[in-house]
């Protein structure tokens, strides 16, 4: 037997605003949006009359008002000049599609989080396949709850119907007096007989034939018969009458989350200030994870796309070095890739989008020696790389060469693993006593050098002391980088320990470090 | 090195000495050191003198070792040695700061000398002379002693070892200020 629930968040786009703000619940709350009044089409071979602003106006039309502004009387339609008369503490905001956007894919994320059958049913609405989910979660109200956590988790305010259709469930969500309302099974039709016919949001002409007939209730089009409510209405009343039922008539239509998830903030002002824009990257950040930790998912990249006054845009990507869910970690890494590379112009919008994945935590060995803690890590890697350069940091490698100063440099990331590295995988042989150190010159400097003998007498202006040698090398004769030296290990006069060596290829000597 | 002489944890060792006196190969012995108790450590090398290689005898898991160029900038190294003793987990932080060391203010020291201490990094600075002053609560300078070469003929071929004494200049607890020679084979 099937079983849904419902999460309905009321006057979406309204809400939608106040995830982002949260301040404004406290305050009513009308959603504008530009409405174009077009002129009236001129007659052929009249004279064209000018108006005053244009050919056509913009006035702002309320799309959404929040429950506050609604018991002052504000709805949707209204101008807001009209809302303004009514509530004059009302706070506007402009419609912004990300927003909504936002808003609706975190809705759906957070129900994905309680089951992995769910629907998007619209803005503010999802609906749950919830077979199964009694032997993980509990009963139906305790799944009901679950579904209120996980909602309220990312900044929206649930209302949950439980029953085995959605379309019951819906109605439940609409009609109920808690957050959480259960229809039993079978139950159905005696809960929904006494709603009233206007939670069905039937078109218009509909709902009025349907007025002049006396039906109020639910119950009342349900007792009607089906054949002559489709002789008369057609299709659209017997879609009215399924639902009047609780039938679904269209099948489940499972949700898959999207690759990339999004989050924005469209700005009152331009910032040109990398360090306000920070205060807006973390208030953005912080909704994003609050959406990937109600789902138990973190990040393994962030994309940055700020909007400029200049009318362009400035993308970054920023890779995580591990994925992350923490905001501080992510505000640091973006902060300083932005201000490595800061945006042309100043900003009006910012829109971050993260890849999220599943990942298994992994648990440390008892007698594992302590290491960094992978955000502090990341966060000082990033600090470096922008103080430094990002090629001038990291975890040297040995090359299989012969050459003296072979190596290449890989990202840091120390192994898990107590074990100590295999000393001997590079070729390098390990004697159990102390080795002596070589401080190397990189590039090596070119000196002159006497020669008494073959033997070295005097570098530049300082003599020899005791030199040993030659030790010749070569290699990479197939290759244009071909090499030749004869190394030597000589005490300067003043009491310097140095390795010269001298290139066969090129016939000059130079200085290749100290020993130290 | 002995025990007691190495780099203390949540506190400055300083390593002071001239140009091979063998400071450098102290300062990879320590390295060796924390990677063989299979910890991680961090080289901020102000003058890009490290080399792989010899590290790689020395014993030192490479893998483990966060290894900082700062293309000889003093300051940048003195920036970046103190972003990471403030990074907990690493059991060293050391800062080759070579034969030009700075002027380090007294605040600037002691700001160095809490962070570590909070963090519990040993932070272990090798340079030409001190830098932190009382901040250190272990300091020593290397000298060296004696040279031994090698080669089948009357003429050497190759250097083999060298020998070197620690003398120390500072330290909290009590230490024998003449420590036994220590050999480095090339």
């Amino acid at each position: 037997m099937s079983r849904f629930a419902c999460v309905m968040v009321e006057y979406f786009s309204a809400a939608a605003v106040e995830r982002c703000d949260p301040a404004l619940r406290e305050r009513p709350l009308a959603i504008l949006k530009p409405r174009v009044d077009r002129p009236p089409v001129e007659r052929e071979g009249a004279p064209a009359v000018e108006r005053a602003g244009g050919p056509s106006a913009k006035i702002m039309t309320t799309v959404e008002a929040n429950a506050m502004a609604r018991e002052h009387g504000v709805r949707p339609g209204m101008t807001e000049t009209e809302a303004r008369a009514r509530c004059p503490a009302l706070v506007t905001r402009p419609w912004v599609e990300e927003h909504v956007a936002a808003a609706r894919h975190a809705l759906l994320e957070a129900a994905l989080a309680v089951s992995p059958r769910i629907e998007d049913g619209g803005a503010g609405l999802a609906y749950i396949d919830t077979v199964g989910l009694e032997r993980l979660i509990g009963d139906p109200a305790t799944i009901g709850r679950r579904l209120v956590h996980q909602v309220r988790a990312i900044g929206l305010i649930p209302r949950i119907g439980l029953a085995a259709s959605r379309t019951a469930a819906q109605i439940a969500a609409a009609t109920g007096s808690g957050s959480v309302t259960v229809i039993p099974p079978g139950h159905e039709r005696a809960m929904l007989a006494k709603v009233s016919i206007a939670t069905l949001d039937l078109a218009p002409d509909l709902a009025a034939t349907l007025g002049r007939w006396g039906v109020r209730t639910l119950g009342e089009l349900a007792a009607l018969p089906r054949e002559g409510l489709t002789a008369r209405l057609g299709p659209p009343g017997l879609h009215a009458h399924d639902l009047a039922l609780g039938l679904d008539r269209d099948p489940f239509r499972p949700w898959t989350p999207p690759l990339f998830w999004e989050e924005a903030q469209g700005l009152e002002w331009e910032i040109d200030s990398l360090g306000v824009l920070a205060g807006v990257l973390e208030t953005v950040l912080e909704r994003l994870c609050r959406r990937l930790a109600a789902a138990s998912l973190v990040a393994d990249s962030l994309e940055i796309r700020l909007s400029l006054a200049s009318g362009g845009h400035h993308a970054r990507a920023v890779a995580l070095a591990y994925p992350m869910s923490e905001v501080k970690s992510m505000t640091t890494l973006a902060v300083l890739d932005l201000e490595a590379h800061p945006p042309p112009a100043a900003v009006t919008r910012v829109t971050i989008s993260a890849h999220p994945i599943r990942t298994q935590a992994g648990q440390g060995g008892l007698w594992q020696p302590p290491a960094p803690a992978p955000r502090d890590l990341i966060t000082v890697l990033a600090r470096l790389a922008a103080l430094v350069g990002a090629d001038k940091l990291g975890s040297p490698v040995l090359v299989d060469s012969h050459r003296s100063d072979a190596f290449t440099m890989l990202a840091f990331s120390p192994p898990s693993d107590t074990a100590t590295g295999d000393r001997r995988r590079d070729g390098v042989s390990l004697d159990s006593g102390r080795r002596l150190a070589l401080r190397r010159l990189r590039p090596p400097r070119g000196v002159q050098v006497e020669i008494a003998g073959e033997r070295p007498v005097r570098m530049d202006t300082r003599p020899v002391m005791a030199s040993a040698g030659p030790w010749r090398g070569s290699g990479d004769w197939w290759d244009l980088q071909a090499w030749a030296r004869d190394e030597w290990d000589v005490v300067l006069a003043d009491g310097a320990l140095c390795r010269l060596f001298r290139d066969r290829l090129a016939g000059r000597w130079y200085l290749d470090g100290f020993y130290d | 090195m002995g025990d007691s002489l190495t780099p203390i944890r949540g506190e400055i060792t300083e390593i002071v000495g001239a140009l091979s006196s063998g400071r450098t190969s102290h300062l990879l012995a320590c390295l060796g050191d924390v990677m063989g108790r299979g910890e991680t450590a961090a080289l901020v090398d102000t003058e890009e003198i490290f080399d792989p290689r010899s590290a790689a005898a020395t014993g030192i898991d490479l893998r483990r070792l966060l290894w900082v160029r700062c293309g000889s900038n003093r300051e940048v190294a003195l920036r970046a040695a103190d972003m990471l003793v403030r990074c907990p987990g690493f059991a060293l932080v050391a800062l080759d700061l070579g034969e030009r060391v700075p002027r380090l203010p007294t605040t600037m020291a002691f700001r160095l000398k809490f962070a570590v201490r909070r963090t519990d990094v040993a932070l272990l600075i090798v340079g030409r002379r001190r830098l932190t002053g009382a901040s250190a609560a272990l300091a020593m300078e290397t000298f060296r002693e004696g040279i031994e070469w090698a080669g089948p003929g009357p003429a050497p071929t190759r250097l083999a070892r060298v020998r070197t004494t620690t003398r120390v200049l500072r330290a909290r607890r009590g230490v024998p200020e003449r420590q036994p020679p220590s050999w480095w084979s090339a």
